[in-house]
């Protein structure tokens, strides 16, 4: 620690004002404040006082994200020993360790690109344009490769960052001013521009080669239903990997013991991460709550309509399935793009679990509906806010009677 | 009634007319700088549009279209005046937008002094005769389907404009980089409006 203030003050001078190296000043900002409470203080005359920054907040999310990553990479462990033999768990054969690391050294690269190539394109922007460097992409370096599929290519992920923080983020003045999730616009640019990497049965296990287990996720074997004419022994094929003892069954889907996105399979570990959120008020209880609720509100009349065996499924169940808790644990509740009113978060909430489930279901080509649903929110989420904000200023105009 | 529900929804969302299309983009960025402003002009489209489609779709096919003056008698029957629909749509416009133009004018002064140009510029909106010719080129069947779906396309452009605005307005204060400052940003938002957008695509009720 010592050792690391010395050399911190020791280049110190190079950095500020009048140095040799007084452009690269927010870069070396940066590093001083990751590693040491810097000893700046407020200048100007009013502020307000928080134990809390923004270098915490996004401490806290990561820690919140946490479950959700150690669930993620056993998991693609264990779908990976799946496919070779489905009755290995009964033997109990490798050990929670075993499946563990390797879905770590999985993970780990597109951890390290996401990083790597996210934070490097926003201390670009920062020494360039001279401001601070951010916090913000702490959170969206880790959210985008648990929502990526595991056996997405390295370069994707890689492309997709740079999109998502140039176009969805730096253009608009950085942290805290964008209109889009960054994370999601990422995964939404790959899923658009490489549709072949980022769906279908092959890429959601992690080399998964073999046919003798459907690598495909729940979502994307139960949108085969909603074409028309599908014979009923397909129907009836898929319905049964949905029953209590199929492979997506509620428990699985509810514990996350099925293919997807790395991080967003296991409902529990969201759950563990949401309660980190709400308890220390990082995430907005009103966005979660009407979203699940929204969601649960579609999934409901889904099931009361019955058009096919999609709809047919269980509220909770097509709740636990696919990334929709996740997202609207992690990707709805995102500050920045979100609505700001309270009342607008109770709307912006809603209509993002009730799209989320409507546009899984109405729509086959695009079986991840949450993920669109949430962007398209975004988008209107200022829209809300408007009308929010105008409502109350007309409710109040009334009151005083001019 | 479903089917004119699903032309509905497709025109708002599926084929929307900024989105999908690019259509009437010159007003769509002029006057998204403010909300109220926006919802003006955007209701002005609706308007506009939904009278003049079923007009042009009553002219197509009693007046223009190949075999349409079969009801003057067998020697029209073979008649094709589709050469002059374009002339024809134009005019049915510009008297649409005269007629809404003296509305906003006596009903909402304010609001006509805010739109300025651009509300006689309806007149040649990209998205009002592209309505028209859409609906000529998709062969509605009955007058209320092609209602349908000038009303959604009229609701799918107001949506698109309000939404910017709002954004437009929430970014003011955004620290742009200069050169994007203005037009550039704000087709950058469209752009990623657009991928908001393509959540419906595809979507068949």
């Amino acid at each position: 620690m010592d050792f690391l203030r010395k050399t911190l003050n020791k280049i110190k001078p190079h950095f500020s004002e009048g140095g040799k190296l007084e452009k690269l000043h927010p870069a070396y900002d940066a590093f001083e404040t990751f590693l040491f409470v810097p000893d700046h203080t407020t200048s100007s005359k009013c502020h307000v006082r928080d134990s809390i920054d923004l270098k915490r907040t996004m401490g806290t999310i990561i820690l919140a994200l946490l479950p959700c990553l150690i669930f993620g990479c056993y998991n693609i462990g264990y779908q990976y020993y799946l496919q070779f033999d489905p009755g290995f768990i009964s033997g109990n054969f490798f050990s929670f360790f075993n499946l563990f690391l390797y879905g770590l050294i999985k993970v780990t690269p597109m951890i390290i690109v996401s990083y790597g190539v996210g934070l490097s394109i926003e201390f670009a922007f920062a020494v360039f344009r001279g401001h601070q460097v951010n916090e913000g992409y702490l959170v969206t370096g880790m959210l985008i490769p648990l929502i990526f599929p595991i056996d997405c290519p390295l370069w994707i992920v890689a492309l997709s960052v740079i999109f998502a923080v140039v176009i969805g983020k730096e253009v608009f003045g950085g942290t805290g001013m964008n209109i889009l999730n960054p994370a999601l616009l990422a995964r939404g640019f790959a899923f658009f521009a490489y549709p072949t990497k980022l769906s279908g049965d092959k890429v959601w296990v992690s080399d998964g080669y073999t046919d003798a287990i459907s690598g495909e996720t729940a979502l994307g074997e139960l949108a085969t239903l909603v074409k028309d004419n599908v014979p009923t022994e397909q129907v009836n094929n898929v319905l049964s990997n949905f029953s209590t003892e199929g492979s997506y069954s509620l428990m699985n889907s509810f514990l996350g013991f099925i293919p997807g996105s790395i991080g967003e399979t296991s409902v529990l570990a969201v759950l563990i991460g949401a309660s980190i959120l709400l308890m220390t008020g990082l995430g907005s209880w009103r966005i979660m709550f009407s979203a699940l609720l929204g969601g649960f509100f579609m999934a409901s009349i889904f099931k009361l309509w019955g058009a096919n065996p999609f709809m047919d499924l269980n509220p909770i169940h097509q709740l636990c399935i696919g990334g929709f808790m996740f997202a609207i644990v992690f990707m709805a509740t995102d500050p920045v793009s979100a609505a700001q009113t309270n009342t607008g978060k109770l709307i912006y909430g809603f209509l993002c679990g009730f799209l989320g489930i409507m546009i899984r279901v109405f729509n086959p080509a695009y079986p991840e509906g949450i993920m669109l649903a949430i962007l398209f929110m975004n988008v209107m989420a200022p829209l809300i806010d408007h009308y929010v904000v105008e409502s109350s200023i007309k409710r109040r105009m009334n009151r005083i009677n001019i | 009634m479903e089917e004119l529900v699903n032309i509905f929804i497709k025109g708002v969302f599926i084929e929307n007319m900024i989105f999908a299309y690019f259509l009437g983009m010159c007003s769509y960025l002029a006057v998204s700088k403010t909300v109220e402003t926006g919802v003006g002009l955007g209701a002005a489209v609706i308007f506009v549009l939904g009278i003049t489609v079923p007009i042009n779709y009553l002219l197509e096919n009693y007046l223009l279209k190949e075999g349409a003056l079969s009801w003057l008698g067998a020697r029209f029957s073979t008649m094709d005046l589709s050469f002059l629909s374009l002339i024809m749509f134009i005019a049915v416009v510009a008297s649409m937008v005269q007629l809404v133009e003296m509305l906003v004018e006596k009903f909402s002064p304010q609001l006509y002094s805010s739109l300025g140009i651009f509300l006689p510029l309806i007149a040649v909106n990209c998205s009002i005769l592209g309505g028209a010719l859409f609906m000529q080129e998709r062969q509605y069947s009955t007058i209320v389907e092609a209602t349908s779906f000038a009303l959604g396309s009229g609701v799918g452009w107001f949506l698109a404009i309000v939404g910017i605005a709002a954004i437009r307005e929430k970014i003011r204060y955004s620290n742009v980089p200069r050169p994007l400052r203005g037009l550039g940003i704000t087709f950058i938002i469209t752009g990623l409006m657009g991928i908001g957008f393509m959540c419906f695509m595809g979507i068949n009720i």
